[in-house]
């Protein structure tokens, strides 16, 4: 679904590369996680994934990124967003209007959904978020959850076949975030889309995605799916990335001769693998 | 010594925020507030400093009560870190941006120009860079800054680590572990848990504006009805020495099932696989 | 929590009529406020004023309004009272004196403004601002990039003004004595913290365009939107209410 071919990328205002040699394959309907250190190029790549580079920031730009089929240089990115929705780091400033309703219609109707398709797709997108009793709030009053639910939903009533988001959790606490993974996952498995999520809380990553991703100084160091990637554990944290905590107990056992089963993502897989090693 | 004796406060009159809440942290302690959001913590962080009054009850920094101080005199013995560095940051350099806390209490001079300069070379900064140039992290650790410069006896600090990798996460929090080492009082909101176990010695569970519970960190951590009720989660080695007496009784005494850090559980499960 | 005009949800009368209506009605009643300066009837204005106010349930907010633009309107009452000598002599001043002129104009000032602010704030009370600027593009053909603009523009006041009261609020703990002093100190001290503001305003707004953009703002037009705004009954008889009212100001002026 999206394609990556041999990408560099340079800010105008910047004197080296953010992301250099970049080839990256992500199929259809998987679930992909990136993270790395901060400075590391990882949002960018997400901006070459929704267009927002090159047609947004100006740069040097080397290679090639395909998006359902579409070179993202000679499309428009407005023709880019009928396949990619994203949502952004920063909440408030994605929010466009007041009301959680007309902030969902508003895409809808830019893009020329039917109207007597529009109440359905309203409906089902803000179900999906599990915030359908908010419809008529004013978003001002509510929780950043809450809000980050909106920006969500207002990206899925268009129905993207590539959903693009940055640090979506950024701002929650560990129960909204946990569940705004669940919600996504959920929706991505029951209509195939295509998930890319940058993210710090890696513990998340770990049990959520299909593909890991490791960005350090702007190249990719690993792809690959989690058990694999949280396998090189002490690696991964001279890169700045920190392991789940019960995956770095397991590696540290296995390491000792104590564990020799294959690599825990979650405290569930863990805690079944302790038991085995200790009863 | 902060104290909050039966404290009720709200926003806009009519939202209530704090239903009640009495603790006292004194000198020297490093303490967590953890909830979730709309719990409470940020408002009760916010009376500490007298940024908030309370609408009932009282909070008395060192026997005062903030009723009777201004936020501004209240700023020299109480250092207060926001969670988004920005609304702190407005000067043009970096050097500015630590003198600006001194100038705001009228105590520029020699003194203020030698805090500046060690505060400077111990966090590795650029005296001449343009704070809004430079990345989030670095933001945040030049906010901290701001206020580890002028040495205050409290500190308080909303969410620290929200938004920073791991290696700025573990700087950010070293430095707020050796402020604590050399005397200063931490009071902190943190979400993350790992960091809340490796570093708090106390934690005080917030849930609806009430105090659910408080005590040694790892007491509190390992109370999964006061974090339930509070919709929090333990960090994963203490969730994980907490299930495996649950799904084996042989090992309700075993010492995996109080281990609460990762070498405590690497060493007891080295123990009992010896066995 | 509800910030400075910003939409407070309802289903009163004043919240189902066509956004241009109330816009329009807000407009000529203000505009007949200021067209006479016959205290009793804006008098009359004031109370039909409070009671739309009651009859969607603002009264607080307009109650907040009507002190802040009472501040103001002394200010401008007292100036009128000291320089604008006529009618019976009430109190003798070096340059002239205070009259019963004096004081009759100095009060209607304070009922005009009075009169005349409230419908103008109600209506962005009870209308909301996509609502407001898709009537505008249906209604009046306005082109939707200007009434986006403006609608994004009234959207982000309260965000900024949330990040004005962070700035403050993070600044004063810092020392910055913004919790002390008159005005003009705090004016004074303000000025510096423009430029965080200023930076997360651009930074802000940028980012806006951006997700405006990738959400298909180019390709809008005035048949993109959803919600129609027909004229109804009631919105009729609201528009022949206002012109009313301005021909009775302005014939109450003119006899």
């Amino acid at each position: 679904m999206i394609h990556i071919q041999d990408f560099t990328f340079r800010y105008r205002e910047s004197e080296r590369p953010v992301v250099e040699g970049v080839t990256l394959d992500i199929p259809a309907g998987v679930f992909a996680g990136i993270t790395g250190a901060a400075g590391s190029g990882k949002s960018t790549l997400t901006y070459a994934m929704n267009g927002i580079i090159p047609h947004c920031y100006p740069g040097d730009f080397y290679g090639t990124v395909t998006v359902d089929g579409v070179d993202t240089c000679t499309a428009t990115l407005t023709d880019l967003s009928r396949a990619v929705g994203s949502v952004c780091q920063d909440i408030d400033s994605q929010i466009v209007t007041s009301i959680v309703e007309d902030e969902v219609l508003y895409g809808l109707e830019n893009f020329g959904v039917p109207h007597d398709r529009i109440e359905a797709r309203v409906t089902e997108a803000l179900e999906a978020m599990g915030i359908a009793d908010l419809r008529e709030r004013a978003i001002a009053s509510l929780s950043g959850g809450q809000k980050q639910k909106v920006a969500i939903a207002s990206v899925l009533a268009l129905h993207p076949k590539v959903l693009v988001l940055d640090e979506p959790t950024a701002e929650l606490d560990p129960a909204s975030s946990r569940q705004v993974f669940e919600l996504l996952a959920a929706y991505a498995r029951d209509n195939g889309t295509t998930v890319v999520v940058v993210e710090q809380k890696i513990a998340l990553l770990s049990e959520f995605a299909d593909v890991l991703i490791i960005v350090d100084g702007g190249r990719i160091r690993f792809a690959a799916p989690p058990r694999e990637v949280l396998a090189h554990s002490e690696e991964l944290l001279e890169l700045g990335v920190n392991c789940p905590r019960s995956t770095t107990l397991m590696n540290r056992l296995a390491n000792a001769g104590l564990y020799t089963g294959p690599v825990c993502c979650d405290v569930r897989e863990a805690s079944e693998a302790l038991l085995e090693v200790v009863a | 010594m902060i104290e909050f004796r039966d404290v009720h406060a709200s926003y806009d009159e009519d939202i209530k925020v704090l239903d009640g809440v009495s603790f006292q942290i004194p000198d020297g302690e490093f303490v967590a507030f953890v909830g979730t959001n709309g719990a409470g913590k940020s408002t009760t962080m916010r009376l500490m400093n007298g940024l908030l009054k309370p609408d009932a009850g009282q909070v008395l920094l060192d026997g005062v009560p903030t009723t009777e101080l201004k936020t501004s005199q209240i700023a020299r013995r109480v250092g207060f870190l926001f969670q988004n560095p920005d609304s702190q940051i407005c000067c043009s350099t970096v050097r500015e941006e630590l003198l600006f806390g001194f100038k705001a209490l009228g105590e520029e001079g020699p003194d203020a120009e030698a805090a500046v300069d060690g505060v400077i070379r111990e966090f590795g900064f650029d005296a001449d860079a343009d704070p809004f140039l430079l990345n989030r992290g670095t933001r945040q650790l030049l906010a901290l800054a701001s206020i580890v410069v002028l040495a205050p006896p409290v500190v308080i600090l909303d969410e620290p680590t929200t938004g920073l990798d791991f290696r700025e996460c573990m700087k950010v929090m070293g430095i707020i572990r050796r402020l604590n080492e050399v005397g200063a009082t931490i009071v902190m909101v943190c979400h993350d848990m790992e960091v809340v176990a490796d570093f708090a010695r106390r934690v005080i569970v917030m849930s609806a504006g009430a105090v659910v519970d408080d005590g040694p960190t790892f007491d509190v951590l390992r109370n999964p009805h006061a974090l339930g009720r509070a919709s929090l989660i333990p960090p994963q080695v203490v969730d994980i020495s907490l299930a495996l007496p649950l799904m084996d009784e042989r090992l309700v005494e075993s010492p995996v099932a109080l281990a609460n850090t990762l070498d405590e559980m690497q060493a007891a499960v080295s123990e009992e696989a010896g066995r | 929590m509800n910030g400075f005009l910003e939409y407070v949800p309802g289903d009163s009368l004043l919240h189902r009529l066509n956004p241009m209506a109330k816009i329009a009605f807000a407009v000529l009643f203000a505009i007949a406020c200021f067209c006479t300066s016959n205290l009793i009837f804006l008098a009359a204005m004031l109370v039909l004023g409070i009671a739309l106010a009651a009859s969607c349930k603002m009264m607080r907010p307009a109650l907040g309004l009507m002190k802040a633009v009472l501040a103001f309107s002394v200010i401008l009452a007292v100036l009128l009272l000291l320089t604008n000598p006529s009618g019976d002599v009430l109190v003798e001043l070096p340059w002239g004196y205070v009259g019963t002129g004096s004081v009759l104009a100095a009060l209607t000032t304070i009922l005009r403004l009075e009169a005349a602010a409230i419908p103008l704030f109600l209506a962005f009370y009870v209308t909301k601002l996509t609502d407001l600027s898709n009537a505008a593009v249906k209604v009046l053909h306005v082109p939707y990039k200007y009434a986006f603009t403006f609608a994004s523009t009234v959207h982000f006041i309260p965000v900024f003004m949330n990040d004005m009261a962070a700035i403050m609020e993070a600044q004063t703990a810092r020392g910055v004595e913004f919790d002390q002093g008159g005005i003009v100190k705090k004016v004074r001290l303000m000025v510096p913290l423009c430029v965080p503001l200023l930076v997360s305003s651009v930074r802000k707004t940028n980012s806006a365009a951006i997700a405006a953009e990738v959400r298909g703002f180019d390709l809008r037009t005035r048949e993109s939107g959803y919600k129609a705004y027909p004229l109804t009954v009631a919105d009729v008889a609201v528009l022949v209410l206002a012109v009313a009212l301005l021909a009775a100001a302005i014939l109450l002026q003119v006899l």
